[in-house]
């Protein structure tokens, strides 16, 4: 359905986004994972056809979205990560407002908006001024507009940045809902990589501009194969222990939690009594020893060295 | 472009604290700094010597601005040494006296009103003594003849200069209204347009773009609801003065209003101009003040430009389209200028703004594809 074409955005000196090829087929729901600053709000941004790119191409049905973007933007509906939304006017209000910019009109335009309140989950609030309504609220009205004109395609960034657990629950299953109703195709952009997992079928994952890894969950995670991850649990540790681990030739990699240390290691090498044994050495009283299933964030930690929300 | 009109004017209803500040401010100040409460003549203390005659007095009655109250000399020179007058008058037979405590703008005024009326008496004598006419009544008769000839004249005088002959006339009332209802209409203006920026770093912006709608429109759209309200503030302010503290505009009440159409299209323009430079609302909010407040100062709004005498200031006044406002609404009210006269200044306010909304739009256009 849309091809990216080695993409490249530069700004001044920096580039922001680094030959960047990827594509979207149609009644997918692809994820674009990466840190802040990884380039995914300029991909989409070049994507949607609102910024231009440096070189590269955007390939809808086989014509330029750069050149030619109206075709593009009528099946496209877009969620910024921005709460985009006139604060001043009501939930339904806002909805009337970008329902006639999509030249809706009349009954159209009421059925439409009904519609999306309901799938929204703000029928009850529709006359509330949208200043009044919580941060998820704001995030599901913030979606509902981007559905309004029956897109083919939604294009979502960051939709849950800074909610509670239960919004954030709620956007997920829409979203789901939507793909699995609707066959719409869904483009995510997240940090959290739990929603990914949760979401996606398939999977890019973008670093400091550049593409680092993509597939599905599973071919992602194939990624750690060879290696393990050790989750080492403790009320406290000390300096002397992490140092040790830190500077075991074993450990690929690790991370530093309050009560909980993460270490990487070769699948052939048999970490837990090594682990015992440092513990014992510096008096750490262990709570547990845990062999993980690898994660997206585990196999974010092994292809840059940082955990996702550094 | 009219959904994104009624979804403007929609948040305008629900908050309309903006204009009301700024349409309150331009009113408050005005009545404070113009001392408006009610048109005001001014008073001159005046001492009439004997062997004056009355004629001169009659010519001196039907100065609208100026009020002459007789008294003794020594009281006419007691009130202008204790600042209870600005100017006092001394009337001779054959000339006048200006007791001047302050140099005032008025006392140009008032010496220009008193030696028209000392020439108008000697040259209805010298006309008199021409004619043969004798006797009091025939004289009289005369004369009046005479004035009703001149007030139908077989040619029409037009003043073709904008600035009159170099004296200028100043009307505190007038000057301060119009100041400050041009210095505040800056700001809500500024602050209407303030909006696409906002909306450009929240996405609303973003969404329009992507959606059927035309660029132009959502320009057209947000240069129209800013240049109404905009308008409408001024408007309202102008019609406080004019029928609450009942000041006359001179009779050009009419002409006033149609005068700050281009004012107010170079200001959203303006505006525009700013919004594309500023890159955040802190910024916005740091250069407005400073451009707002220069251009009062230098295009005349809080004192007349008349009495600046700076070159160098009056230079930069012609790149200030407060300058060219208060040039059109003086003109057409304090000095009765034809529209001939004001043509150039509305013409440069048009051209102003049609360059800084070019030049502002471009700027902002940058980003987009």
């Amino acid at each position: 359905m849309i091809e990216l074409v080695n993409l490249t955005k530069e700004y001044k000196n920096v580039k922001a986004v680094k030959n960047l090829s990827m594509f979207i087929e149609r009644g997918e729901i692809v994820g674009l994972l990466g840190p802040n600053g990884a380039g995914k709000s300029t991909a989409i941004s070049m994507l949607s056809s609102l910024v231009e790119p440096t070189s590269g191409d955007v390939r809808f049905e086989n014509s330029s979205i750069i050149k030619n973007p109206s075709k593009f933007r009528k099946i496209v509906g877009i969620v910024p990560q921005e709460i985009a939304l006139y604060e001043d006017l009501t939930a339904e209000e806002n909805l009337h407002f970008f329902g006639r910019i999509y030249h809706l009109r009349g009954a159209k335009l009421k059925q439409k908006v009904e519609e999306v309140l309901e799938q929204i989950g703000l029928s009850d609030r529709r006359k509330d001024v949208v200043k009044k309504f919580s941060g998820g609220m704001k995030r599901r009205l913030n979606i509902g507009v981007a559905m309004l004109h029956d897109p083919e395609m939604i294009i979502m960034d960051e939709p849950t940045v800074g909610i509670d657990p239960q919004s954030r629950n709620y956007i997920l299953e829409t979203v789901k809902r939507l793909n699995e109703e609707r066959n719409m195709t869904v483009l995510y952009t997240s940090h959290y990589m739990e929603e990914v997992e949760f979401l996606c079928d398939r999977i890019y994952i973008m670093d400091k501009g550049d593409l680092i890894a993509s597939g599905t969950k599973e071919e992602i995670k194939k990624i750690l194969s060879s290696e393990n991850t050790i989750a080492i649990k403790a009320d406290r540790f000390n300096k002397e222990f992490l140092d040790a681990l830190q500077n075991h030739p074993s450990v690929n990699r690790i991370t530093i939690g309050e009560r909980e240390v993460l270490i990487i290691v070769p699948r052939a090498v048999n970490m837990f009594s090594e682990v015992i044994k440092i513990a014992e050495e510096y008096g750490i009283e262990l709570v547990s020893v845990d062999n993980k299933a690898p994660t997206l964030e585990d196999v974010f930690l092994h292809l840059t060295g940082r955990a996702l929300r550094d | 472009m009219i959904g994104i009109l009624l979804a403007k004017f929609k948040q305008f209803i629900r908050s309309p604290w903006t204009f009301v500040i700024f349409t309150g401010m331009s009113i408050v100040m005005a009545l404070i700094f113009g001392g408006s409460t009610g048109p005001t003549n001014l008073k001159i203390p005046t001492y009439t010597e004997q062997g004056v005659d009355n004629s001169i007095k009659d010519i001196l009655e039907v100065e609208e601005t100026m009020e002459f109250s007789y008294m003794t000399e020594e009281e006419v020179r007691e009130r202008v040494s204790t600042g209870k007058a600005e100017l006092g008058v001394i009337l001779k037979e054959d000339s006048y006296q200006l007791v001047v405590g302050v140099d005032s703008f008025n006392a140009g005024l008032v010496e220009q009103a008193i030696a028209s009326a000392y020439m108008e008496r000697n040259l209805e004598q010298q006309i008199l003594e021409v004619s043969g006419l004798t006797s009091t009544t025939e004289q009289e008769a005369f004369i009046e003849d005479m004035k009703e000839e001149l007030s139908s004249p077989v040619f029409d005088l037009d003043s073709k200069s904008f600035r009159g002959e170099g004296a200028f006339v100043y009307n505190s009332n007038l000057q301060h209204v119009f100041g400050f209802s041009l210095f505040f209409v800056i700001y809500t203006i500024a602050y209407n347009v303030l909006p696409i920026l906002i909306e450009k770093r929240g996405g609303i912006w973003d969404r329009m773009i992507l959606s059927p709608i035309k660029k132009w429109e959502m320009y057209v759209a947000n240069l129209i609801y800013s240049f109404v309200t905009g308008y409408i503030q001024v408007v309202v302010t102008f019609l406080v003065f004019r029928y609450l503290v009942g000041i006359d505009f001179n009779g050009r009440f009419v002409e006033t209003l149609l005068l700050l159409v281009p004012y107010v299209f170079a200001i959203v323009s303006l505006a525009i101009l700013i919004t594309a430079i500023a890159k955040t609302v802190q910024q916005f909010n740091a250069i407005l003040p400073i451009v707002a407040v220069s251009m009062a100062m230098i295009g005349g709004a809080y004192w007349p430009i008349e009495i600046v005498y700076s070159e160098i200031l009056l230079m930069i006044a012609k790149i200030d389209p407060l300058y060219y406002g208060m040039q059109m609404l003086t003109g057409a009210t304090v000095y009765g200028h034809p529209f001939q006269e004001i043509f150039v200044p509305l013409s440069v306010l048009v051209l102003m703004g049609v360059v800084m909304t070019g030049i502002g739009i471009h700027l902002m256009e940058r980003r987009h594809v």
